[in-house]
Protein backbone atom coordinates (compact mmCIF):
# COMPACT_ATOMS: atom_id res chain seq x y z
CA UNK A 1 0.00 0.00 0.00
CA UNK A 2 1.52 2.89 -1.56
CA UNK A 3 0.81 5.06 2.12
CA UNK A 4 3.00 3.02 4.42
CA UNK A 5 5.80 4.53 2.27
CA UNK A 6 7.99 6.20 4.94
CA UNK A 7 10.34 7.96 2.69
CA UNK A 8 8.30 10.87 2.00
CA UNK A 9 6.50 11.03 5.81
CA UNK A 10 8.53 13.18 7.16
CA UNK A 11 8.79 15.87 4.48
CA UNK A 12 4.81 15.96 4.19
CA UNK A 13 4.48 16.82 8.00
CA UNK A 14 6.50 19.45 7.52
CA UNK A 15 5.05 20.76 4.21
CA UNK A 16 1.56 20.22 5.43
CA UNK A 17 2.25 21.91 9.54
CA UNK A 18 3.79 24.56 8.06
CA UNK A 19 0.64 25.49 5.40
CA UNK A 20 -1.88 24.45 8.18
CA UNK A 21 -0.02 27.17 10.73
CA UNK A 22 1.03 29.69 8.42
CA UNK A 23 -1.50 30.04 5.21
CA UNK A 24 -4.90 28.74 7.16
CA UNK A 25 -4.70 31.14 10.51
CA UNK A 26 -4.40 34.32 8.38
CA UNK A 27 -6.85 33.71 6.05
CA UNK A 28 -9.25 32.10 8.85
CA UNK A 29 -8.59 34.76 11.26
CA UNK A 30 -8.94 37.66 8.99
CA UNK A 31 -12.80 36.67 8.96
CA UNK A 32 -14.73 39.29 11.21
CA UNK A 33 -18.23 39.19 12.32
CA UNK A 34 -18.80 43.08 13.17
CA UNK A 35 -22.80 42.86 13.86
CA UNK A 36 -22.69 41.38 17.39
CA UNK A 37 -26.26 39.38 18.14
CA UNK A 38 -28.46 41.28 20.03
CA UNK A 39 -28.75 40.25 23.62
CA UNK A 40 -31.89 39.42 25.05
CA UNK A 41 -32.67 42.05 27.73
CA UNK A 42 -34.15 40.82 31.12
CA UNK A 43 -36.17 43.81 31.65
CA UNK A 44 -39.49 43.95 29.61
CA UNK A 45 -40.75 47.59 28.37
CA UNK A 46 -42.92 48.62 30.59
CA UNK A 47 -46.23 48.58 28.72
CA UNK A 48 -49.40 49.95 28.97
CA UNK A 49 -52.64 48.58 28.85
CA UNK A 50 -54.48 48.09 25.62
CA UNK A 51 -57.71 49.35 25.55
CA UNK A 52 -59.64 47.74 21.93
CA UNK A 53 -61.24 50.67 20.84
CA UNK A 54 -64.51 48.21 19.99
CA UNK B 1 5.98 -3.22 -13.26
CA UNK B 2 2.25 -3.59 -13.00
CA UNK B 3 0.75 -1.15 -12.60
CA UNK B 4 -2.32 -0.96 -9.58
CA UNK B 5 -5.44 0.40 -8.35
CA UNK B 6 -3.20 1.67 -5.59
CA UNK B 7 -1.02 3.46 -7.41
CA UNK B 8 -3.31 6.47 -7.00
CA UNK B 9 -2.30 6.87 -4.03
CA UNK B 10 1.19 6.90 -4.43
CA UNK B 11 2.95 10.23 -4.23
CA UNK B 12 2.90 11.40 -7.80
CA UNK B 13 5.65 14.17 -9.17
CA UNK B 14 4.03 16.36 -11.91
CA UNK B 15 6.83 17.47 -14.25
CA UNK B 16 9.07 17.13 -11.57
CA UNK B 17 7.02 19.27 -8.64
CA UNK B 18 5.58 16.97 -6.15
CA UNK B 19 1.47 17.06 -6.62
CA UNK B 20 1.37 17.14 -2.57
CA UNK B 21 2.99 20.31 -2.63
CA UNK B 22 0.46 21.69 -5.15
CA UNK B 23 -2.61 20.07 -3.57
CA UNK B 24 -1.63 21.56 -0.27
CA UNK B 25 -0.41 25.39 -1.78
CA UNK B 26 -3.50 25.84 -4.33
CA UNK B 27 -6.64 25.37 -2.61
CA UNK B 28 -6.53 28.44 -0.44
CA UNK B 29 -6.79 30.42 -3.49
CA UNK B 30 -10.07 29.80 -3.52
CA UNK B 31 -10.30 31.24 0.07
CA UNK B 32 -9.81 35.31 -0.35
CA UNK B 33 -8.64 36.87 2.86
CA UNK B 34 -10.71 39.71 3.85
CA UNK B 35 -9.61 42.87 4.18
CA UNK B 36 -11.04 45.90 6.58
CA UNK B 37 -13.32 46.61 3.32
CA UNK B 38 -16.83 46.49 5.20
CA UNK B 39 -18.88 45.33 2.03
CA UNK B 40 -17.69 41.55 0.76
CA UNK B 41 -18.50 40.05 -2.57
CA UNK B 42 -20.71 36.77 -2.53
CA UNK B 43 -17.75 34.75 -1.84
CA UNK B 44 -16.77 35.97 1.13
CA UNK B 45 -20.06 36.76 2.42
CA UNK B 46 -20.75 32.78 2.11
CA UNK B 47 -17.42 31.98 3.57
CA UNK B 48 -17.86 34.20 6.69
CA UNK B 49 -21.59 32.95 6.73
CA UNK B 50 -20.42 29.34 6.96
CA UNK B 51 -17.55 30.19 9.09
CA UNK B 52 -18.95 32.02 11.88
CA UNK B 53 -21.73 29.58 11.95
CA UNK B 54 -19.54 26.11 12.60
CA UNK B 55 -17.09 27.80 14.78
CA UNK B 56 -20.12 28.80 16.99
CA UNK B 57 -21.68 25.39 16.94
CA UNK B 58 -18.22 23.86 17.71
CA UNK B 59 -17.55 25.91 20.55
CA UNK B 60 -21.11 25.56 22.49
CA UNK B 61 -20.15 22.68 24.25
CA UNK B 62 -16.52 23.35 25.20
CA UNK B 63 -16.04 25.30 28.65
CA UNK B 64 -14.61 28.81 28.28
CA UNK B 65 -10.79 27.96 28.39
CA UNK B 66 -11.13 25.77 25.79
CA UNK B 67 -12.04 28.52 23.53
CA UNK B 68 -8.61 29.41 22.53
CA UNK B 69 -8.97 26.43 20.18
CA UNK B 70 -11.45 28.25 18.17
CA UNK B 71 -9.18 29.73 15.25
CA UNK B 72 -7.11 26.13 15.22
CA UNK B 73 -9.82 23.96 15.06
CA UNK B 74 -12.26 26.32 12.55
CA UNK B 75 -8.84 25.95 10.58
CA UNK B 76 -8.65 22.50 10.51
CA UNK B 77 -12.26 22.24 8.99
CA UNK B 78 -11.56 23.93 6.65
CA UNK B 79 -8.07 22.44 5.90
CA UNK B 80 -10.10 19.27 6.10
CA UNK B 81 -12.86 20.18 3.80
CA UNK B 82 -11.39 21.83 0.96
CA UNK B 83 -8.44 19.07 0.55
CA UNK B 84 -11.44 16.58 0.60
CA UNK B 85 -13.80 17.82 -1.46
CA UNK B 86 -11.28 19.42 -4.14
CA UNK B 87 -9.83 15.94 -4.20
CA UNK B 88 -13.05 14.30 -5.96
CA UNK B 89 -12.20 16.47 -9.05
CA UNK B 90 -10.67 14.32 -11.64
CA UNK B 91 -7.09 14.65 -12.14
CA UNK B 92 -6.47 15.79 -8.76
CA UNK B 93 -4.50 14.71 -5.53
CA UNK B 94 -6.05 14.30 -2.12
CA UNK B 95 -3.66 14.71 0.50
CA UNK B 96 -6.25 13.63 3.39
CA UNK B 97 -5.66 9.87 1.38
CA UNK B 98 -2.16 9.79 2.92
CA UNK B 99 -2.01 8.24 6.73
CA UNK B 100 1.43 10.96 6.99
CA UNK B 101 -0.95 14.03 6.92
CA UNK B 102 -3.84 12.36 9.00
CA UNK B 103 -1.74 10.75 11.53
CA UNK B 104 0.46 14.03 11.61
CA UNK B 105 -2.53 16.12 12.51
CA UNK B 106 -4.63 13.79 14.78
CA UNK B 107 -1.35 12.79 16.68
CA UNK B 108 -0.31 15.91 17.78
CA UNK B 109 -3.22 17.78 18.31
CA UNK B 110 -4.86 14.50 20.16
CA UNK B 111 -1.69 15.20 22.42
CA UNK B 112 -2.05 18.36 23.17
CA UNK B 113 -5.38 18.44 24.66
CA UNK B 114 -4.30 15.60 26.85
CA UNK B 115 -1.43 17.28 28.13
CA UNK B 116 -3.19 20.35 28.31
CA UNK B 117 -5.76 18.07 30.64
CA UNK B 118 -2.91 16.54 32.40
CA UNK B 119 -1.33 19.97 33.28
CA UNK B 120 -4.49 22.07 34.69
CA UNK B 121 -6.34 19.31 35.95
CA UNK B 122 -5.10 16.28 36.16
CA UNK B 123 -7.31 14.77 38.83
CA UNK B 124 -10.13 15.60 36.62
CA UNK B 125 -8.36 13.78 33.26
CA UNK B 126 -7.48 11.17 35.11
CA UNK B 127 -10.78 10.04 36.24
CA UNK B 128 -12.25 9.91 32.93
CA UNK B 129 -10.46 7.01 33.05
CA UNK B 130 -12.79 5.12 35.25
CA UNK B 131 -16.65 5.24 34.63
CA UNK B 132 -18.69 6.61 37.53
CA UNK B 133 -20.90 3.23 39.32
CA UNK B 134 -18.25 0.73 38.56
CA UNK B 135 -18.41 -2.30 40.50
CA UNK B 136 -14.89 -2.21 42.51
CA UNK B 137 -13.64 -5.56 41.43
CA UNK B 138 -13.79 -4.55 37.93
CA UNK B 139 -11.98 -1.47 38.59
CA UNK B 140 -8.03 -2.60 37.48
CA UNK B 141 -9.21 -3.91 34.35
CA UNK B 142 -11.64 -0.87 33.25
CA UNK B 143 -8.90 1.08 34.08
CA UNK B 144 -6.71 -0.73 31.64
CA UNK B 145 -9.29 -0.85 29.03
CA UNK B 146 -9.95 3.04 29.28
CA UNK B 147 -6.21 3.96 28.92
CA UNK B 148 -5.90 1.64 25.78
CA UNK B 149 -9.07 3.36 24.21
CA UNK B 150 -7.45 6.31 25.37
CA UNK B 151 -3.88 5.55 23.36
CA UNK B 152 -6.00 4.31 20.64
CA UNK B 153 -7.90 7.56 19.76
CA UNK B 154 -5.39 9.33 17.77
CA UNK B 155 -4.76 6.42 15.61
CA UNK B 156 -7.93 6.07 14.95
CA UNK B 157 -8.78 9.50 14.28
CA UNK B 158 -6.01 9.50 11.42
CA UNK B 159 -7.24 5.97 10.01
CA UNK B 160 -10.58 6.61 10.02
CA UNK B 161 -10.08 9.94 7.91
CA UNK B 162 -7.60 7.98 5.91
CA UNK B 163 -9.41 4.60 5.46
CA UNK B 164 -12.97 6.67 4.44
CA UNK B 165 -11.64 8.38 2.27
CA UNK B 166 -8.93 5.91 0.17
CA UNK B 167 -11.77 4.09 -0.22
CA UNK B 168 -13.94 6.02 -1.96
CA UNK B 169 -11.48 6.85 -4.45
CA UNK B 170 -10.59 3.21 -4.39
CA UNK B 171 -14.61 2.42 -5.09
CA UNK B 172 -14.96 5.42 -7.64
CA UNK B 173 -12.28 4.18 -9.56
CA UNK B 174 -13.20 0.51 -9.96
CA UNK B 175 -16.39 1.46 -10.88
CA UNK B 176 -15.81 3.49 -13.56
CA UNK B 177 -13.04 0.89 -14.97
CA UNK B 178 -15.78 -1.57 -14.56
CA UNK B 179 -17.87 1.06 -16.97
CA UNK B 180 -15.38 1.71 -19.49
CA UNK B 181 -14.86 -1.79 -20.14
CA UNK B 182 -18.96 -2.51 -20.00
CA UNK B 183 -19.24 0.43 -22.73
CA UNK B 184 -18.39 -2.03 -25.76
CA UNK B 185 -19.47 -5.28 -24.34
CA UNK B 186 -23.01 -4.89 -22.76
CA UNK B 187 -23.80 -1.52 -23.18
CA UNK B 188 -27.30 -1.83 -20.88
CA UNK B 189 -25.43 -3.06 -17.97
CA UNK B 190 -23.19 -0.16 -18.65
CA UNK B 191 -25.56 2.16 -18.70
CA UNK B 192 -26.47 0.86 -14.66
CA UNK B 193 -23.16 1.24 -13.66
CA UNK B 194 -22.87 4.67 -14.65
CA UNK B 195 -26.12 5.30 -12.72
CA UNK B 196 -24.55 3.49 -9.99
CA UNK B 197 -21.26 5.70 -10.34
CA UNK B 198 -22.98 9.02 -10.16
CA UNK B 199 -24.86 7.99 -6.93
CA UNK B 200 -21.43 6.89 -5.58
CA UNK B 201 -19.92 10.38 -6.32
CA UNK B 202 -22.49 11.98 -4.39
CA UNK B 203 -22.42 9.68 -1.48
CA UNK B 204 -18.28 10.29 -1.71
CA UNK B 205 -18.97 14.20 -2.06
CA UNK B 206 -21.23 13.78 1.76
CA UNK B 207 -18.47 11.72 2.65
CA UNK B 208 -15.97 13.91 2.48
CA UNK B 209 -17.58 16.54 4.78
CA UNK B 210 -18.65 14.10 6.60
CA UNK B 211 -15.30 12.66 7.71
CA UNK B 212 -13.88 16.22 7.72
CA UNK B 213 -16.66 17.22 10.04
CA UNK B 214 -16.09 14.16 12.19
CA UNK B 215 -12.18 14.34 12.74
CA UNK B 216 -13.04 18.24 14.00
CA UNK B 217 -15.80 17.27 16.55
CA UNK B 218 -14.07 14.52 17.95
CA UNK B 219 -11.06 16.46 18.45
CA UNK B 220 -13.16 19.15 20.38
CA UNK B 221 -14.86 16.37 22.14
CA UNK B 222 -11.42 15.65 23.63
CA UNK B 223 -10.98 18.90 24.22
CA UNK B 224 -13.64 19.23 25.98
CA UNK B 225 -12.70 16.30 28.17
CA UNK B 226 -9.44 17.97 29.27
CA UNK B 227 -10.45 22.06 29.56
Amino acid sequence: MPQLNPAPWFTILVFSWAIFLTILPLKVGAHTFPNEPTLQSTDTPKTESWTWPW
Amino acid sequence: MVTSFFDQFSSPLFMGIPLMALALLLPWILLPTPSSRWLNNRLLTLQNWFLGMFTRQLLLPINHPGHKWALILASLMIFLLSLNLLGLLPYTFTPTTQLSINLGFAVPLWLATVLIGLRNQPNLSLAHLLPEGTPLLLIPILIIIETISLMIRPLALGVRLTANLTAGHLLIQLISTGLFVLLSLQPAVAILTGALLLMLSLLEVAVAIIQAYVFVLLLSLYLQENV
